[in-house]
């Protein structure tokens, strides 16, 4: 029977590359942490431009007020800055549900860190989701994380499952990436709005939600003492 | 008063940065606010916040200027991909986002100064001299002036941010689209 399926759907064949892909992902060895590093559950995020950090600020501290203590790192492998969300618990050891953000705008910079999961913001937009499309080819051709999705700035729920469909038909049709919807951000929302606070909080209870039952994270190593604000 | 200036030992690294905490005002200018002496990054730099509030890393070595200008970019790029943490830990740069300078100092300047200072704008070189003063330890510095034709296009061209060349790296090495993804991409 012929498949009915609009081609844009159809995944191309699974190949033998690919299988080898995921076994060395799987069945690897792992990088032992050496004595002394903290071994960390990140969740690396992909900025579309600098800016954006405002995004990653308020989802640690959302996931924080949930009770999984979250700090910001740079993306120096020799000296993350650390910023911690609780001062207060400061000085405890990252436990069982501690997460660290870790936030960049250049993707080589995630792939020498060679994360198994990347969350790229995207701008809604035929441009944005083209560039977010390329930095996906990249990080695909280099250890093909999972990717999850946030639309940055679509009119409403309808125009960001529009983009967000366009990308992944896009990744799954020519890269066989599937992608992973965490959520949107409309244009209504942005830093620095008192006003919109509320609205803000919920979108991004919402995405960190997604974040959370989805066990979205890569686990890294630090290899330096936490820096507090 | 009589002086009495003669050269004095090349310092170690720990003494060059106590007298460089001293000198940062003659670095980056009036109103600079030191955030870190040591950053443990390679070499050590310290990082710094001028009057603009842009972070300033200031990368040295007692003697090796090729170490103290590859350390200082590698640490701008650093930096760059780190901008929105630095500014969230470093309260005195109030969440300007401004993009980083970076100051190289070492004994001699490193090779083609000149050609590196044409093509990043926010780079200053800097080769210093200890000099004793009536015994006084004192540290004299010179900077590298830019050449001519920098100065000439900075009048007639909009300068280029230090932190905008980061991002152009990082999407010079994007992969091309095929014509069919071109395509696809065309509309929604």
């Amino acid at each position: 029977m012929v498949s009915r399926l609009n081609p844009a759907w159809q995944r191309k064949s699974t190949s033998s590359s690919r299988l080898a892909q995921i076994s060395a992902r799987f069945l690897g060895t792992t990088q032992a942490a050496t004595h002394g590093d903290d071994v960390c559950r990140a969740i690396p995020f992909l900025l579309d431009t600098p800016e954006q950090h405002w995004i990653t600020d308020e989802l640690g501290q959302i996931l924080t007020q949930r009770g999984h203590p979250c700090t910001l790192c740079s993306p120096s492998e020799a000296n993350p800055i650390e910023h911690s969300f609780r001062q207060a618990q400061a000085a405890e050891p990252p436990g069982s549900d501690a997460y660290c953000l870790l936030a960049v705008a250049c993707p080589a910079t995630l792939l020498k860190y060679g994360v198994d999961h990347v969350v790229l913001l995207v701008p809604a937009s035929l441009g944005g989701i083209r560039d977010a499309y390329q930095r996906i080819k990249l990080l695909s051709q280099h250890g093909a994380p999972d990717i999850g999705i946030v639309l940055v700035g679509p009119r409403d729920q309808h125009a960001a499952w529009r983009y967000f469909r366009k990308l992944a038909v896009g990744t799954l049709r020519y890269l066989d990436v599937p992608l992973l919807n965490l959520g949107f951000l409309p244009e209504q929302i942005g830093p620095g709005q008192d006003a919109e606070a509320s609205h803000r909080h919920n979108f991004l209870a919402r995405i960190s939600e997604r974040l959370l039952r989805s066990g979205f994270y890569s686990t890294l190593t630090m290899t330096t003492p936490r820096r507090n604000a | 008063m009589k002086l009495k200036i003669e050269s004095a030992e090349t310092p170690d690294r720990e003494q060059l940065r106590s007298l460089l905490i001293e000198a940062t005002e003659q670095l980056s200018g009036a109103g600079t606010n030191i955030l870190e002496t040591r950053l443990r990054w390679d070499g050590q730099p310290m990082l710094l916040a001028d009057a603009n509030l842009h972070p300033v890393l200031v990368s040295f070595e007692p003697e090796h200027s090729e170490a103290a200008l590859l350390n200082g970019l590698r640490g701008v790029e650093q930096l760059c991909n780190a901008l929105p943490w630095i500014n969230q830990v470093y309260e005195s740069l109030q969440q300007k986002q401004q993009p980083p300078k970076l100051v190289v100092i070492a004994r001699e300047f490193p090779p083609g100064a000149s050609a590196v200072l044409r093509l990043c704008p926010g780079l200053s070189l800097y080769r210093y001299r200890l000099l004793s003063v009536n015994g006084e330890i004192a540290l004299w510095l010179e900077h590298l002036d830019p050449p001519p034709a920098m100065l000439a296009g900075q009048e007639s061209a909009p300068r280029q941010d230090a932190a905008a060349l980061p991002q152009e790296a990082s999407n010079d090495i994007l992969p091309p689209l095929t014509d069919a993804e071109s395509a696809y991409f065309q509309q929604l």
